[in-house]
Formats: structure tokens, sequence, C-alpha cells
């Protein structure tokens, strides 16, 4: 790669920037990137700026509060925006906090599981037989495992923790990654062009890496965004059972799981962390289709 | 019978409309062939739909009249319209494999349509039977069991005849019903087609871009471009007589596989799309035309009878025999202006050799994959390429003609055989990417050929980007215009994408990637068979000037017998992998030795309209 930048006369600026800014301009006309993108970054920043942000700690009890109401019901007070838990926890406050734990997992689980996944899916699809059969039946063998119990038995063996949990998300979901890519490199290995790079004397690595990965990427940042989702519903669910993160971290899943005795006596203690959920992960979805539509070209083209 | 009057069809793109289909008018009797001729985006398919009350959403028909046996098919209600097709009116589609469902067999298929006629269940298979034997299919009581994809297209096209013709329709309408075919179904299928006819009295409305096939299958001939009908009258006047300029371009853009050689004149540009018609003042075809005058842009000139029965829209229709003058470039022609195909000096040492090259594909079957079955693509092939010398491999589908070009250019390996290049065996993968730079590709689809996320800047000059970029002489800018200049593309299209090219420009784009690493060898595969006529003779004359300019050889994989007679001196015959036969193109092509040879040249519809075709061709 170094070489080719020092022999290769630097491509004019002009020559670049359509490509780009085409992309950039196509963006901003979708709907869904800007609601979508616009609940992620609210809620990045309430997480960055939970310290500040939040009325209480979040691990607070306050017992002569048990169980308050939100404020705008009989009952509530202004102290506790959103009530107050069984421990006399600031529910907001929790909320907020919550959501750091949930976009760590989120983003760098699904980081995680791309990479891996895409990775032995470009090999797997890029160079077919031995390579390929032999993935393909790993990931055959992967996915006959429940991906409950494999990732019980993970956090299980490797102790609890966020570091833990995301690695239990990775190493259950980078096969659905493999799967769905592997099925596209397969089509775009075929196409005339991948042929063409090699004839014009790319490498493999370098056919693969200019010619094959940029046709998969709107398909790799839809499968991303779907895959921040899941992340934070398996993040959930195991906190849920008390298997993800250690009590004196808060977690949305956590939320539930203590909510679960008082659901009968106060239900917003429960509704705030089902809501923290839908509404970031409806948001994932949202911005990872937008962003894919925009930087298909054959979609793009198609819109205008 | 059939009767288009003034048929005007509008099409309401995001607040303004174009009219795609301007002042449509033509009749068809009883019994009679009339073809619809015209390059792609010429309203010819469009006619066809509107038939078939297909008309797509944004468009609409502002005027006109279509009568069919007394009444106006536009007046009729939906229900009544659809009772009329496939009854009296059947159609015989382009693709033979989409049309049929992949899940039913035939037999399902062709049930299901002789139900919706309203023949008796008990009288389906009888009647389907003999149909299908009607069409000559073999063994049709076995046929019914088998699925389409186990079926050849010519055969799948015969079983859609066979279905057309079951309902005894008074009118067939054929979309480009032998384009996905190669030479010999075509001319079996027309053959076909003209035999049912005969029996049923059938009318046919084929539509075609093949003005030469046309001329040979039709009664009478009207021409379309963009949307207006340019010429319409008997098929041997239009052809012989034609007095509009597209019309003589347009047949004389298509090279011929007798006669004396000669130049292709090309016509400039390309057809206006859809959205740039509403921009034209006067005569749709002024743009390209070589003899426009002032008065053309003016007004839409109208359609005029210049003889009995040969009406004509043009203004200064052409004189009958004139010589018209068509912006040719010189490139080609020698100094006594005779046409010859670059040919190579055997004197030289040749540049590619291929010796006693066989390529077998081994397929496993059976559940591990235990049984290893052979299917031999190339066998025993020798033939070799002098330094700037136009060799073409002709065959069918299945001949293994694209084999020998994945071979040449090193993407399949010898199964045994030597491939000599320079006189050296490349061994090793080092040597294997050297000598990729002395033998490039030009791929058959321009659409798969072309990343879409690369700009035309970056895929002429995609060769900058790999390692071997030592050995190139120019900075990459200066070479991208140099070769934007040599494959005649304007400079606007350096930062365009494929996706914003036609499909002329891309092969364009295609040619000019492959000659980027100035190579000694170009292979093409197929190259022009996805162009209109214009654009091939544009794309043929590139190419020439190309290889006599650079002394670059080529080899061209055709089924199109009249191009690689255009282009190459020599030629090799391919049959199921085996050379049949090989030499001198004029003399082969003159002489053909092979009854294979033979075949495909009876299969090439023939310049003179006088000469029965398709004649004695069996049918397989």
């Amino acid at each position: 790669m170094t070489a080719t930048a020092l022999t290769t006369p630097p491509a004019p600026r002009a020559e670049r920037f359509p490509v780009t800014r085409a992309a950039l301009r196509q963006l901003a006309l979708q709907r869904r990137v800007w609601v979508g993108g616009g609940i992620l970054l609210v809620i990045l920043l309430l997480a960055v700026f939970a310290p500040w942000v939040a009325p209480h700690d979040p691990l607070e009890q306050d017992l002569l509060h048990m169980l308050t109401p939100p404020m705008w019901a009989s009952g509530g007070s202004g102290d506790f925006p959103l009530g107050t838990d069984g421990l006399g926890r600031c529910v907001l406050s929790r909320a907020i906090y919550g959501a750091r734990v949930a976009l760590t997992v989120a983003i760098v689980a699904a980081l995680g599981s791309m990479l891996l996944g895409s990775t032995l899916a470009l090999l797997s699809g890029y160079f077919g037989g031995l390579v390929d059969r032999a993935i393909s039946y790993l990931v055959d063998l992967w996915m006959s495992f429940p991906p409950v119990v494999l990732s019980l038995i993970l956090l299980v063996g490797l102790g609890t923790g966020v570091d833990k949990v995301i690695l239990a998300v990775v190493l259950v979901d980078w096969t659905r990654f493999c799967r769905v890519i592997r099925a596209d490199v397969l089509v775009i290995r075929r196409r005339d062009y991948v042929l063409a790079a090699r004839l014009i004397g790319f490498t493999h690595l370098r056919t693969m890496l200019r010619e094959v990965l940029p046709a998969v990427v709107p398909l790799m940042i839809t499968l991303f965004s779907i895959e921040m989702g899941v992340a934070i519903i398996v993040e959930a669910t195991l906190s849920f059972i008390g298997l993800s993160v250690p009590p004196e971290i808060t977690t949305w899943g956590q939320m539930l799981a203590d909510a679960r005795s008082d659901m009968q006596s106060s239900a917003c203690v429960m509704l705030t962390p089902v809501l923290c959920i839908i509404v970031t992960v409806l948001g994932c979805n949202l911005f990872g289709d937008g962003v894919r539509v925009a930087l298909d070209p054959r979609l793009r083209l198609r819109g205008e | 019978m059939l009767s288009i009057s003034h048929l005007t069809l509008t099409a309401h793109l995001g607040g303004q409309s174009v009219e795609v289909l301007r002042d449509v008018s033509l009749t068809l009797e009883r019994g009679k062939v009339l073809g619809l001729v015209g390059e792609s985006g010429a309203g010819k398919s469009m006619i066809g739909r509107v038939i078939a009350g297909h008309i797509p959403t944004g468009f609409e028909v502002t005027k006109g009249r279509i009568v069919f046996d007394d009444t106006d098919l536009l007046t009729l209600n939906r229900k009544a319209w659809r009772r009329l097709l496939g009854r009296r009116i059947a159609f015989v589609p382009q693709e033979p494999l989409t049309a049929l469902n992949p899940v039913l067999t035939i037999g399902q298929t062709f049930a299901e349509h002789l139900a919706h006629l309203g023949v008796p269940a008990a009288e389906r298979r009888l009647l389907m039977l003999q149909q299908l034997d009607s069409v000559h299919l073999p063994n049709p009581t076995e046929l019914v069991h088998r699925y389409p994809h186990e079926l050849s297209g010519g055969q799948c096209q015969r079983v859609l005849i066979a279905m057309a013709f079951a309902a005894n329709p008074a009118l067939i309408v054929a979309d480009e019903p032998t384009t996905a075919l190669d030479v010999v179904s075509q001319a079996t299928v027309l053959r076909l087609l003209a035999e049912q006819r005969r029996i049923h009295q059938t009318a046919m409305l084929l539509i075609t871009h093949d003005l030469r096939l046309a001329s040979h299958v039709c009664d009478d001939i009207e021409v379309l471009y963009a949307g207006e009908q340019v010429e319409y009258g008997p098929a041997t006047e239009v052809l012989r007589r034609s007095r509009h300029p597209y019309t003589w371009a347009l047949d004389h853009a298509t090279p011929d596989v007798h006669g004396p050689q000669r130049q292709l004149p090309t016509l400039a540009g390309q057809m206006p799309g859809v959205s740039a018609l509403s921009g034209i003042s006067g005569c749709r075809f002024a743009a390209r035309c070589p003899q426009s005058q002032a008065a053309c842009t003016a007004e839409p000139p109208a359609l005029a009878e210049r003889a009995s029965g040969h009406w004509v829209r043009c203004i200064y229709p052409r004189e009958v025999g004139a010589r018209t003058p068509v912006a040719a470039d010189e490139a080609g022609s020698t100094a006594t202006g005779a046409w010859r195909a670059p040919r190579g000096d055997a004197a030289t040492p040749s540049l590619v050799e291929l010796q006693d090259a066989t390529l077998r594909y081994t397929a496993r079957r059976g559940i591990l994959g235990q049984r290893k079955v052979h299917n031999v693509a190339v066998n025993q092939l020798s033939f070799r390429v002098q330094p700037g010398e136009f060799v073409g491999i002709v065959g069918e589908s299945g001949s293994g003609k694209s084999s020998v070009a994945r071979l040449l250019v090193g993407a399949e390996q010898l199964t045994s055989g030597r491939l000599l290049i320079e006189g050296q065996q490349p061994t090793g993968a080092k040597a294997l990417r050297l000598t990729r730079e002395h033998v490039q590709m030009i791929f058959q689809d321009p659409h798969s050929a072309l990343n879409p996320r690369r700009s035309v800047y970056r895929l002429l000059t995609q060769a900058y980007e790999s390692d071997r970029m030592a050995s190139q002489r120019h900075p990459r800018q200066e070479r991208a215009h140099q070769l934007l200049n040599d494959v005649g593309l304007p400079q606007d299209a350096l930062m365009r994408f494929p996706s914003q090219l036609s499909g002329g420009q891309k092969q364009r784009v295609n040619i000019g990637r492959a000659l980027c690493v100035m190579p000694r060898l170009v292979v093409a595969d197929e190259i022009v068979s996805g162009l209109d006529v214009s654009v091939q003779a544009q794309v043929l004359n590139l190419l020439i000037e190309l290889g006599r300019r650079h002394g670059i050889a080529l080899v061209l994989i055709s089924h199109d017998l009249s191009v690689v007679r255009y282009l190459c001196s020599r030629v090799v015959v391919m049959q199921r992998g085996n050379v049949v036969e090989q030499g001198n193109t004029e003399e082969v092509f003159a002489n053909p030795q092979h009854p294979y040879t033979r075949l495909l040249l009876a299969s090439v519809p023939p310049a003179d309209p006088s000469i029965a075709w398709p004649s004695e061709i069996a049918v397989a």
C-alpha cells in the first residue's frame, strides 16, 4: 500500500470529492438518518454526560422515598422526575447511567462481530473451495449451538463484567455477519470487474479490499445497526438473569429485573427501561437503514 | 384486421409530459407480417405493451385508436380486453427462459394456459401433445414432464410458440423472439413461426432490432426512431430503396457475411432518452442526421407518401441509390478505399500460441462428491495469433469459445497442452502476472465488468493502483485523458459513474481500461452482442482504429459471423470444444468445408431481401 502511495501521483482532489459529497448529500436527504441519528446522539450525550445530567447517584438509596410515583402523578415530587424503585433509587438517574453500558456493549460488540464475521466471510466467499467449505462448516456448527446456552457457558466460565458480555455477544453473533456477507461476496466475486482487477495486476488482497469489500459495505452497515440493537437486547437479557455485570453497575436489564417484584405497585419503574431499550434499538435500525440507502449508488440514483 | 391510427403515448415525468410515442399509425392485414424495427429506446416494445394493455404507470394514451377486428381496444373495459388476449391475440416473449415458471413442468404450464383458454380438462393433454409435436419438439410425451431449466433457450421458445398458437389466434405479437437465442436457433424459431402462421392463417407483429432479419420475415416494415415512425412500407421497398437517412444507416451499419467488404458508416451519438425528448422541437433524428439542415430542427416533419405505400417522415428524403455522406472516420479504410481486416505478418514469430490446449472441468456428483464428472470445454485446440492480427473465434453457446478466452488471459489453467506468450511459457505466479501486461480482456457485459463504485477516471486507470505502477510511463491523469481520447469519450465523462453512462459508452470504458497497460493482445468476448446496431458499428470501427494505431492484436469471440468477418482476417470455428475449421476468413466464409460452418453461415440473414431466408435449415 505504502509503495503505491509513494509512486502514484496524488489524484487531484476534485476527483475524489464528488463521490463523498454525493454520499453526504444523500445522507442528509434521508429522513431516517436524521431521526435515527438524532435519537442515538441524544442517548450518546446523555450517557457521556451522565454525572452532570442525572439528578441523583444511580446507586444512592433513599429508603424514605421507596416507590415514589413519577412527578406528574399524585404523590410524585420534582426530586424524582420518574419516581423511585423498590430501594428508593432514582429511576431517571438509573436510566441515564444504564445508557452507558448499553451503548458501550452495542457499539463494541457490533464492531467486534462485524470485523470477525466479515473477515471470514470475505475469505470464504472470495477464495471459495476448501477455505469456503471449512468456514461454512464452522458457521453451521456454531449456529447449531443454542445462543443462550453458549453465552451462559461463556459468562459462567469467564465471570461477569461488561467486557465479558461483549465477548459473549461477539462470539455468538459473528455467524450472522459471516453468513449474510458471504452470500453477497459470492455474487460479487462472479462479476467481471473482479476478474478485470486481477488481470490488471491486482493482488488477491487488493482485489478483495478495493473491489469486493466496498460492494458489501452497505450490507455491513445495515447488519451493524441491527447488531447494535441485538447487542443491547442481549445485554439486557443477560443482566435480567443476573449474569451480565456486577450489581454496582447500573444497566437497563438490571432495572427490569429489580422492577419485576414491584411491577404491580409502580408501572413506571418497569416501563422506563423498556422504553429506553425500544427507543435506542429503533434509533439504531433507522440510522442504519438510512445510511445503507445513502451509500448504495444503485439505490441512490433511483432516488434522484 | 389490426389498425393503429395516430397513437400517441404520453409519459408524465416529474411534472412534464413527454410524448414517448408520437403519432404512430400502422395496419396489419389478416395473415400478414409487419415488422416493427428500431434500436433500444425507439418505443417498439411499448407498442406491443399498449396492445397487451400493459401500459406502465405514469404513461397514458393521449391520442389515437387501436382497432382490432372492428373494435377499438382502447374503449374496451379491462375484462373484455383480457378476454381477447391469449385467445385472439397471443404473445411470444423475448426471454423464453424467464417466461416459463421455473417450478412448474412444461406440461403444467401448458395445461394452465389451456385452462385459461377454456379448453375442457379431458382434451387438454391431447391438444398439448399435438401442439408440441407441431413445433417439431422431439418426444412430446416425455417433454411435458421436464422443467424449463432442462431445456435449451430455443426449445423453451418453441414451447412458448406452441402455447401461443394453441388458441388459434388471429394475431401474434412477437417481441424480439430470437434475440436471446444463438444464430442457429434463431433461424429455426423463425422458420417455425412462419410455418405455424401459414397453418393457422395468423397475422404477426414482429418487434425486432434487426432490420435485415425483418426484411426476410415481414411483408411490411415500420422503422421507429425515438418514438416516431420514420419509414413505413413494403419490406423489400424499405430495405432496398430506403428513403429515410436513419433506415439507410441502420442497414449499412450491419456488416455483411458475403460480398465485397466495406467500411461501416457510423452515426454519431446515440438515440435520445425519454427525458431528452421534450427538448427536441423538430425532427427527433436531426441531431444525428448527416444531412440535417436548418428546416429539420424547426418543426417535426410530417409522414409523407413518397412512393405508393412507402411513407417517409423526412423533409429531405434520400434519393434512391444515392450515397449518403455519412461521417466516417478514415482510419480503417486503406488508400484504395477497399476494406481490409487487420492481418498479421506470417513471417513474424507468433505473439500468443496455444498448442494442443485442453481444458477439462471436473464436477463432483453424489452426496459426498465421490463421483467425478469430466466436462471437456476445450479439446486439443491449437492456434496462434501474430502481432497486430485480428482473429475471430465463432461458435454457438456451449462451443467452448469463452473458455478459450479465459485460457488466454490466464483465468483458467490448462488441463494439458501449452500456452506460449511471445514464445515463452509463463510459469509461476510472478511470470503469470507479467504476462498479464501483454494480454488483456474486454468483457461481454459492461454492466458486470465495471465496478459501479468507481468513476470513469478510476476505472480507466485502475492499473495504476496495482504494484506494476513502476512500468507506467505517464502520470495517471495524463494517461486518463489519453485513454479518454483513444476510446472517444467526452472530457466530462471522467467524473461520471458507470450508471450514468449509456451501453455504448460503458463498452468504451471497458475497452479503455484494457488498453491502459498497453497490452499486445486483447481478448474480446462477445463485446458487441448487447449493443444496438449503430453503436455496434462505432465500437467495431474503434477497435480497428485502436488496433492499427497501437499495433494491438485482437482475439474476438463472437457468435455473430458478420462481425467476425468485418474485424478478423482469420477465423476459428468451434463446435462442442473442438475446432472444426480454421483459416483465412474470406476463404472460410466463401467456401466453407465443414457442414457446421455451412450451417452457421446459412443462419445469418443475408443482406439481399430477395434471397429466401430462413431456408433449408434442418429443424433439429
